[in-house]
């Protein structure tokens, strides 16, 4: 066979993904960059105005900060807690299949359902916590109220930490023993073991672990929409939430169309450094 | 016949399927798809009205024109997406529910819905304007042309009572405030603000405030009456400790669930509460009495509509359901099963509406009704800057910001976006 019948029947065979991707990504992000150059009406040619109009826009940056914060809240808490249980449920401990399942149903429960559930639970009037803290004689909470963003990051982790546990799990599982017995042999003690072996070696589940996470938690949309509504004021209208209101409340597609590019650069160019960080560290 | 190797087989399969797959995509609808999508009619509703009277209309409907009647429910902030959504798109539903007057203008004007009037003119047994309530009209009118039709007018300012704790309702803004303080006691609260910014519209208009002039790109004006207006709201969370800070939720019902739970004695709402109270708490003896006065008695005006998109199939056929849905017959089944209140006057003159006690008080509420600014609707601007107002109401109400500062924040914000 030759070199170009093989070529064109590698073509012939891609051309299905290529189509699916050409189709449901590449024109549509195309098509949304080119209705962030035109103004709400998809009428007049704005060029950039609507990407210089986002820098200057102080709702847009406030939560531009608040979804870095939430980001960076999750990322840490999130990563150290599925590390944790990672850790933990690796050892031969009696029922450690049930609780590594248990702790992931939370991750594959639907997003609105988690929302709504913890919304019942936290809400200060009726929700189940504050019923139970009263019996218990404490004060109630008003968490909602008082530290929304806090309590969203802490959803967010309670929701993914299985997730993160299991990616965890299998990393640790990629670790030959033999280190673990020659460190011991050294006098190595659990807290040098964790340090000197487990960390280091975890490096490329960890670098995969905060990229996925940075990637989703930058996108959030759901969880701060029915938990919250973005409120109160605006402390949890995260990025998404705020381009979901310029677009369908302010009905302006072409400055919500702007703000979706500039968040798929800004994912880009985090994930790009995200990547070159991991690659020295590993090198 | 040449035979075929696996890899060619392969690839001939391959090719076909892409062929087919690429073909069917760029292809039109099929006549048999498009026949069946004629026979279907889509109306978008409020999750909250899907009374039985309703479906009792439309699935006649659906029998009379042998129609398949595909009635979608939403909650308010999901009907909105998904219709500014169709009408991006094209593909639009047949009959829509209003939110409130003016969202109908506001989508006219852009060319999303039809005005209705000529549809009125030529069916005189529907008795449009004459046979509807003023208020409900105009507030749906600009420029001499009505993009919706009143299905509901409620009025937002009713004092929900607990008859076991109160024993005579307020009537005043210093009475309310007595009876809170009075009745807050262990985990019953006096009263429960709402986290909803248009519960607040009674209040502020009690003061005689206007939202709105757009003509002078003004909000919240005077700016006394509205200091006083929410200073006195942020009080009874903050200072007087007579009412719960609400939280932020999309969800409007937290205060009546707070008073169905017999966690509050009071509060401030529509007609809309009436229903789930009497249905879920039966053993609560409920008292409703007419609007507070602050400055002056005054209630706000609420209440959907029904608008037919621009590219509805049938705009006919689709008038026609809308004039059994909005007929004086379904407005007082719907009154019966739910306690909703109506625009027609031949409805208020209906001598089951006027012997009732409830819709009594709702009347005397809409007497009073604080004019709207429709020009608000026209500007195109209404949703924008009601999205402010929720900012900056839940900022004074549960995060407790001064209030001043606050309402001088959403002028300049609300002008701004105008």
């Amino acid at each position: 066979m030759t070199r170009r019948r093989q070529a064109a029947t590698a073509w012939l065979f891609l051309t299905p993904a290529v189509l699916f991707f050409v189709l449901l990504f590449f024109l549509p992000i195309g098509n949304q960059l080119l209705t962030g150059l035109y103004d709400a009406d998809g009428v007049s040619f704005v060029g950039l105005g609507n990407f210089s109009r986002a820098l200057s826009d102080p709702e847009v940056l406030h939560s531009f900060l608040i979804t870095l914060l939430y980001a960076a809240g999750t990322l840490i808490v999130g990563t150290a807690m599925g590390l944790g249980l990672a850790v933990i449920l690796n050892q031969a401990l009696p029922g450690r299949t049930l609780f590594r399942s248990v702790l992931l149903i939370p991750y594959l429960t639907s997003v609105s359902i988690v929302g709504l559930l913890w919304r019942n639970i936290l809400d200060p009037q009726v929700g189940i916590l504050n019923r139970l803290l009263e019996s218990l004689g404490l004060p109630g909470q008003t968490w909602l109220s008082t530290h929304p963003l806090a309590t969203i990051v802490g959803i967010t982790v309670w929701s993914g930490a299985g997730y993160t546990m299991v990616l965890f799990l299998a990393g640790l599982q990629g670790i030959p023993g033999l280190y673990y017995e020659a460190a011991r042999i050294d006098g190595a003690g659990p807290w040098r073991r964790f340090f000197a072996i487990t960390l280091p070696l975890l490096a490329p589940t960890t670098l995969f672990v905060s990229i996925i996470g940075l990637i989703g938690t930058l996108q959030q949309f759901a969880l701060p929409y029915i938990v919250t509504g973005g409120g109160p004021g605006n402390a949890t209208s995260l990025y998404a939430h705020r381009l979901f209101i310029v677009a369908f409340n302010d009905n302006d597609f072409g400055y919500a169309s702007a703000l979706s590019v500039l968040l798929l650069l800004v994912v880009l160019v985090l994930s790009l450094l995200q990547l070159r960080i991991g690659d020295r560290a590993n090198a | 016949m040449p035979s075929l190797d696996r890899r060619s087989f392969l690839q001939l399969g391959l090719g076909v399927t892409v062929l087919g797959a690429v073909g069917t995509a760029c292809s039109p609808a099929t006549p048999a798809a498009k026949k069946q999508d004629a026979r279907t009619f889509t109306i978008y509703w409020n999750a909250g009205h899907g009374y039985q009277a309703y479906k009792e209309v439309i699935d006649q409907f659906g029998k009379d024109h042998d129609l398949q009647m595909n009635w979608q429910k939403f909650q308010w902030p999901d009907l909105t997406t998904k219709l500014t959504a169709d009408f991006r798109s094209g593909n639009v539903p047949d009959l829509v529910e209003e939110v409130s007057a003016g969202t109908g203008t506001q989508y006219g004007l852009a060319g999303n819905v039809l005005a209705l009037d000529e549809f009125a003119a030529a069916d005189q047994a529907f008795g449009f304007p004459g046979d509807f309530i003023d208020q409900a009209v105009v507030a749906r009118q600009y420029e001499g042309k009505t993009y919706s039709i009143p299905l509901h007018l409620t009025a937002n300012g009713l004092v929900f009572y607990n008859k076991e704790l109160v024993d005579k309702p307020p009537t005043t803004w210093e009475e309310f405030l007595e009876i809170a303080k009075a009745t807050t006691k262990d985990k019953v609260s006096g009263t429960a603000l709402n986290a909803d910014s248009s519960y607040s519209a009674p209040f502020y208009s009690q003061q005689k405030v206007d939202f709105s002039q757009v003509a002078g790109k003004q909000f919240m004006m005077p700016a006394d009456g509205a200091r006083t207006a929410l200073q006195y709201m942020q009080d009874l969370i903050f200072t007087h400790k007579v009412s719960p800070a609400p939280v932020a939720t999309t969800d409007y019902s937290g205060p009546q669930k707070l008073f169905s739970a017999k966690r509050a004695a009071m509060f401030v709402s529509g007609p809309w509460d009436i229903g789930p109270i009497r249905q879920g708490s039966p053993d609560i003896d409920l008292g409703l009495a007419v609007p507070l006065t602050g400055a002056v008695q005054a209630s706000s005006m609420a209440g959907a509509g029904l608008m037919i998109p621009a590219k509805a199939r049938d705009p006919k056929l689709s008038w026609e359901l809308l004039t059994k849905l909005t007929a004086v017959k379904t407005e007082l089944a719907a009154t019966k099963e739910a306690g909703m209140s109506m625009p027609r006057k031949s409805w208020a003159a209906d001598p089951a509406v006027a012997a009732d006690p409830d819709l009594g008080t709702i009347a005397k509420a809409l007497a009073v009704v604080a004019k709207q600014d429709v020009a608000l609707s026209a500007s195109g601007k209404a949703a924008q800057i009601a999205e402010l107002w929720k900012k900056a109401y839940q900022q004074m109400i549960i995060q407790h910001a001064p209030v001043e500062q606050t309402l001088a924040d959403f002028r300049k914000q609300a002008g701004a976006a105008l």
